[in-house]
C-alpha cells in the first residue's frame, strides 16, 4: 500500500513545490538572457524573489476611487493560476487532477483571471488603465480561439478531452501527427507571448503609459496586491509553458528523468523568450491583431488537417 | 394524477391572484400570498416528478373531444424556472412598481399573474387547441406587460412590434398543429409510432422552428426582442427573458419528442443556426449603451447556445447515438435553467439601477459600487455567470455543450461541430468583453452624472430575490453533479429509448470539477486573507488615482464603454458612426455621433414594411366606418359559404 502510494505522493509534493516556488525564476532567466545578449551584467536571476519579499513588507497605497473589486484582480489571477496548475501535466509527469473536459476548465480559468484583472483596472477610473483593459480584452479574445483550435486539433488526434491524455499522449503524437503538432505549437507560441505580455506584443519594460498593455492595468497596485500581480504573471509563464512544452518533450523511463527533462525544457523556453525579446522590437499596436490572427490560422489549419 | 392536479391548482392560484389584484379594496397581500402558494405547489409537484415519480395525466372532454393535461419530466423541468422567477418577481415587484403612485400598477399585476398562469397551462397541455389557447393567452398578457408604460411612444412601438411578431408565429404554429392533427387523427397529442416520410417530419419541424423561433429569438426572427425587453418593467423583462423565450425551446423539444424520427441534416442546420444566433447576439450586445438592451441581446446569445444544444440532440436522434442525445439535450435543458437564474438576477439588477438613477444609458452612470455596495455584491456573480466563467453555473452548461460538440466531432459530424466549437468559444470570449464593459462602466470608476452620484441601494424586498438568485448561481456551479439525475429524467422524455447515460458518463467528472472549483474558492479566500491588514501594520495610504502627472481628474475623462468596445466594431453589426468631414488646417467645430439600429428589424424591415403599408392604403376605401357596409360584408361572406356548400358536391364529385 505504502509502496504504491509513496511515489504518487512524492510526485504531488514536487508538483506543488514547483508551482509555488519556481515561477519567479522564469522572469529572472528571461531578464538575464536579455542582459547578456545586450552585453550588460543584468539583475540577478533571483531578482523577482527579492522584489516579492520587499513588496510583501511595504505599505499599501489605494486610490480613493477603488473598492474591494480592486483586489479581485490580483487575488483572482493567482487563485486561477494555482488552480489551473493542478490540471496541467508537467512534462510526462501526470497532472494531480485529471478528468474528461478539464481542458475547458483550464482555458476558462485563465478567462476568469483576465476578467477580474480587467475589472480591477477599470475600478481605478483612470482612462489609461481603461485603455489597457480594452486592449487586453481585445487581444486576449483574439488569442483565445488559437488556444481552443489547438485543443480541438489535439482532442481530435487523441480522442480525449483531458489535458493529461491530450498533451502527454504516449508516444504516438509526435510520430503520427508531426505536421499538425508543429502548427499547433507554433500557434501556441504566439499565444504564449501574447498572454504573458512579452515582446513583440507588449513590452514589460516600457515606460510610457500610452503604449503599455498589461503594465498599465496594474499602475495603481502597490505593496502586497502588486506582489500578487507579479507572482501571478510568473505563474502564468510556468503553467502556459508546461502546456506548450509537454507535447514536444520526449518520454523518459524514470520519473526523475521526466522531471529533469521538464526543468531543462522550461529553462530553455525562458532563454528562447529572452532571445526573441533581444532580437525583435515590439509591433505597432495596429499590427498586434495580425500577429494573433496568424496564431489562430496556424492552429486552425492544424485542426483542418485533423478533420480531413 | 396528484401532481398534475397540484400544478393545475397552482395555475388557478396565479389566476385568482391576478383577478384579485384588479379589485382596489382587496389588500395586495392576497395577490402575493396566492402567487407564492401557486409557485410552491408547482415546485413541489415538479421536484417530486423529477426525483422519480411517474408522469401523471388528466383526461377530460373539451369541445366534445378528449383533451389531456399531463405533467412529465420535461414539463417539470420548465415549470421550475417559471415558478422560481415568477415568485421572486412578485416579491420584487412589490417595491419596484408599487400600486400607489403608478397608474398602471393594477394592470401590471393582473397581466403578470395571467402570464404565469398561462405558461403553467402551456407546459401541461397535450392537445393542439389547448396548447394554442394557452400560447395566445401568454402572448397577449406579455403584450400588455410590455406596453405597461403605454404613455411612452417607445414602449407602445415595442409592444406593437411584439404583438405582430407573436401572431405571425402563432399562425405558423396553427399550421403545424393542423398538420400534426392530420396524422394523429385528432387534436390530442400522442407519440407517432412509425415514420411514413421524412418530408412530413421535415415539414412539421420546419414550421416548428419558424413558429417557435419567433418566441425563442432565433436569427432572423429575433428583432422584436431587444426593444420589448428594454421597455418592459424590469421584473417583467426578467420573466420574459428567463422563461417566456424558453417556451419556444419547450415547444421545439415537445413537438420533436412526439415525432418518430428526426430527418438527417435538420439537427446540423439547427446547430449552425444557433451558432450564428449566438454570435449575432453577443456582437450586438457589445454595441449597446442601454444596459437593458444589452441584456436582451445577451438573451439572444444564450438562446442561440440553447438552440445549439437542441440541434446537437437532434443530430444524435438522427444518428441513434444516445450519448450525443444526452449531452445535447442535457446541455440545452441545463442552460435553460442556468440562463433563467442569472438573467433573472441581471434584469432585477438592471431594475435596481433604473430605480436608483432613472436612466438606462450606461455612459451616464459609473462609480455605483461605492453608492450601491450590496447591489454590486449580489450582481457580480451574475456578471461572472453570464460570461460563462467558473465556478458559476453557466460555465457548467457550456461545458456540457463543449463535450457534446467534441463527441460529435468524433462521430463524423466534423463541420457542424467545428462551427459550433468556434462559435461557442468566440461567443464566450465576446460575452466576457461585453460584460466587463457593462459592469466596469456602471459600477466602477467615478460617477459621470449627478443621477449616478446620488444613487443608493434598493429596499430589501428587491435585494432579497437578487441575493437568492446569486446564491443559486454559485450553488448550481458547485453542486451540478447533484442535478444530473433530475436532468436525466427530463432528457429521457426527449430522447426516447436512450439509456440514462448522463450520471454514468459525467458524474465522476463533475464531482472532480466541483472539487477543483472549491479549491479555486479556497485560494481566493486565502488571497484576500493574506491581503488583509494585520493590526500592527500602518494604515494604507489613500490617494487619488495615478493619472500620469495630469492632476485634474474629471469623471468625464474616464474611458467610456463605447471606447472599450471600439476595437470590435466589425462584429457590432448595427452600429453606425456619423463622422464629420474635417478639411483644411483649422477645421471648425464638428460633432461625432454613434447610433445603434437593430440591423434586421429597424434597418432592414421597418422601412420596407412602412412602404408596404403605404401601398396598402388604397384598400382603405373598403373600410368606410359605416355599420351597414360591414353587415353587407357579413352577408356576402355567408352567401359565399352557402354557395360553396351547395356546389362542393358537384365540383369535387
Amino acid at each position: 500500500m505504502l509502496r504504491t502510494l509513496l511515489p504518487t505522493f512524492l510526485q504531488l509534493l514536487l508538483h506543488g513545490l514547483t508551482v509555488l516556488l519556481l515561477p519567479p525564476l522564469i522572469p529572472g532567466l528571461i531578464a538575464k538572457t536579455k542582459a547578456l545578449m545586450a552585453g550588460r551584467q543584468g539583475p540577478p536571476v533571483l531578482q523577482l524573489y527579492y522584489d516579492l519579499a520587499k513588496l510583501a513588507r511595504k505599505r499599501v497605497v489605494f486610490s480613493r476611487t477603488t473598492t474591494w473589486i480592486f483586489l479581485a484582480g490580483p487575488v483572482g489571477a493567482v487563485a486561477a493560476g494555482l488552480t489551473a496548475s493542478c490540471l496541467v501535466p508537467f512534462g510526462h509527469t501526470p497532472a494531480p487532477i485529471s478528468f474528461e473536459g478539464d481542458v475547458i476548465l483550464f482555458a476558462y480559468l485563465f478567462g476568469l483571471a483576465r476578467f477580474l484583472t480587467i475589472l480591477s483596472a477599470l475600478d481605478t477610473g483612470s482612462s489609461f488603465e481603461g485603455m489597457g483593459a480594452a486592449r487586453e480584452a481585445t487581444f486576449s479574445a483574439l488569442a483565445e480561439p488559437a488556444l481552443f483550435l489547438g485543443f480541438a486539433a489535439l482532442a481530435r488526434a487523441t480522442s480525449s478531452l483531458s489535458l493529461g491524455t491530450m498533451l502527454a499522449f504516449p508516444g504516438t503524437l509526435t510520430a503520427k501527427f508531426t505536421g499538425p503538432l508543429i502548427l499547433v505549437l507554433a500557434g501556441w507560441a504566439i499565444v504564449y507571448l501574447a498572454e504573458n505580455a512579452r515582446i513583440p506584443v507588449d513590452d514589460p519594460n516600457t515606460h510610457l503609459e500610452l503604449t503599455m498593455i498589461h503594465e498599465v492595468m496594474v499602475l495603481d497596485h502597490s505593496g502586497r496586491p502588486f506582489a500578487l500581480v507579479l507572482y501571478g504573471a510568473s505563474l502564468k509563464l510556468l503553467v502556459l509553458g508546461a502546456l506548450i512544452l509537454t507535447p514536444a518533450l520526449p518520454r523518459a523511463a524514470a520519473a526523475w528523468q521526466n522531471w529533469l527533462v521538464f526543468y531543462a525544457a522550461l529553462a530553455g523556453l525562458a532563454v528562447a523568450v529572452g532571445l526573441v525579446e533581444s532580437a525583435m522590437a515590439r509591433f505597432r499596436m495596429t499590427k498586434v491583431p495580425q500577429f494573433l490572427v496568424a496564431g489562430m490560422l496556424a492552429t486552425g489549419f492544424a485542426f483542418l488537417l485533423m478533420l480531413v | 394524477m396528484l401532481d398534475v392536479a397540484l400544478v393545475l391548482a397552482s395555475s388557478g392560484c396565479w389566476f385568482a391572484g391576478a383577478l384579485l389584484s384588479t379589485a382596489s379594496r382587496v389588500s395586495e397581500r392576497w395577490t402575493l400570498g396566492l402567487g407564492l402558494l401557486g409557485a410552491l405547489l408547482a415546485w413541489g409537484a415538479s421536484v417530486h416528478l423529477l426525483l422519480g415519480a411517474p408522469a401523471s395525466s388528466l383526461t377530460f372532454q373539451a369541445w366534445g373531444h378528449p383533451a389531456r393535461l399531463e405533467l412529465d419530466a420535461l414539463s417539470a423541468a420548465f415549470l421550475l424556472p417559471l415558478h422560481l422567477i415568477g415568485g421572486l418577481g412578485l416579491i420584487y415587484g412589490q417595491r419596484y412598481w408599487p400600486v400607489q403612485g403608478h397608474r398602471a400598477g393594477r394592470t401590471l399585476r393582473f397581466f403578470y399573474g395571467m402570464l404565469v398562469a398561462a405558461m403553467t397551462l402551456l407546459f401541461l397541455a397535450r392537445h393542439g387547441l389547448l396548447f394554442l389557447v394557452a400560447w395566445e393567452l401568454m402572448a397577449v398578457s406579455a403584450f400588455f406587460l410590455v406596453g405597461t408604460e403605454h404613455e411612452r411612444p417607445e414602449a407602445r412601438h415595442a409592444s406593437w412590434i411584439y404583438l405582430a411578431c407573436t401572431h405571425t408565429g402563432t399562425l405558423l404554429l396553427t399550421a403545424m398543429v393542423i398538420l400534426m392533427a392530420h396524422r394523429m387523427g385528432g387534436l390530442l397529442w400522442v407519440p407517432l409510432p412509425a415514420s411514413t416520410s421524412p418530408w412530413f417530419e421535415g415539414g412539421i419541424l420546419l414550421l416548428a422552428v419558424a413558429g417557435f423561433g419567433f418566441k425563442a429569438g432565433v436569427l432572423p426572427l429575433h428583432f422584436w426582442l431587444p426593444s420589448a425587453h428594454a421597455n418592459a418593467p424590469s421584473h417583467v423583462s426578467a420573466i420574459l427573458s428567463a422563461v417566456m423565450l424558453k417556451t419556444g425551446i419547450y415547444g421545439l423539444l415537445r413537438v420533436s419528442s412526439l415525432l418518430p424520427a428526426i430527418p438527417r441534416g435538420v439537427g446540423g442546420t439547427l446547430l449552425a443556426l444557433g451558432a450564428l444566433t449566438a454570435l449575432y447576439g453577443v456582437g450586438n450586445a457589445l454595441a449597446q449603451r442601454d444596459y437593458k438592451r444589452l441584456l436582451a441581446y445577451s438573451s439572444i446569445e444564450n438562446l442561440g447556445v440553447i438552440t445549439m444544444g437542441v440541434g446537437l440532440g437532434w443530430t444524435g436522434r438522427a444518428a441513434h447515438d444516445p450519448w450525443l442525445m444526452a449531452l445535447g439535450f442535457g446541455g440545452a435543458l441545463f442552460h435553460v435553467w442556468n440562463h433563467a437564474v442569472f438573467k433573472g438576477l441581471l434584469f432585477y439588477g438592471a431594475g435596481a439601477l433604473l430605480h436608483a438613477t432613472g436612466t438606462r444609458d450606461m455612459e451616464a452612470l459609473g462609480g455605483l459600487a461605492h453608492r450601491m455596495p450590496r447591489t454590486t455584491l449580489v450582481l457580480l456573480p451574475g456578471v461572472l455567470a453570464v460570461a460563462a466563467l467558473p465556478p458559476f453555473n453557466a460555465f457548467l452548461s457550456e461545458w456540457f455543450l463543449y463535450r457534446g460538440l467534441f463527441v460529435s466531432l468524433d462521430r463524423g459530424y466534423p463541420w457542424s461541430a467545428a462551427l459550433g466549437l468556434v462559435a461557442l468559444a468566440l461567443a464566450g470570449g465576446l460575452a466576457a468583453v461585453a460584460f466587463a464593459r457593462c459592469f466596469g462602466t456602471l459600477f466602477l470608476g467615478q460617477p459621470r452624472s449627478a443621477g449616478a452620484d446620488h444613487a443608493h441601494d434598493p429596499a430589501s424586498a428587491m435585494l432579497l430575490p437578487m441575493a437568492i438568485l446569486a446564491a443559486l448561481c454559485l450553488a448550481i456551479g458547485l453542486g451540478a453533479f447533484l442535478l444530473l439525475p433530475l436532468l436525466e429524467r427530463a432528457v429521457a422524455v426527449v430522447a426516447q429509448g436512450a439509456p440514462p447515460l448522463l450520471g454514468l458518463g459525467l458524474g465522476r467528472d463533475l464531482r472532480l470539477l466541483a472539487w477543483v472549483e472549491l479549491g479555486l474558492l479556497l485560494f481566493v479566500a486565502a488571497g484576500y486573507r493574506w491581503l488583509r491588514r494585520s493590526a500592527q501594520e500602518p494604515e494604507p495610504l489613500s490617494l487619488p488615482t495615478w493619472d500620469c502627472g495630469y492632476a485634474v481628474p474629471v469623471p468625464r475623462a474616464q474611458y467610456t464603454g463605447s471606447s472599450f468596445a471600439d476595437a470590435w466594431a466589425p462584429v457590432q453589426l448595427g452600429l453606425r458612426a456619423q463622422m464629420p468631414k474635417l478639411r483644411g488646417l483649422f477645421p471648425g467645430t464638428a460633432t461625432f455621433r454613434q447610433v445603434f439600429r437593430e440591423p434586421i428589424g429597424e434597418a432592414f424591415l421597418e422601412p420596407r414594411v412602412a412602404h408596404l403599408a403605404e401601398r396598402l392604403l388604397r384598400f382603405r376605401r373598403l373600410q368606410p366606418g359605416h355599420l351597414p357596409v360591414y353587415i353587407f360584408y357579413v352577408l356576402l361572406c355567408l352567401l359565399a359559404v352557402f354557395l360553396w356548400m351547395l356546389l362542393r358536391e358537384r365540383l369535387l364529385g
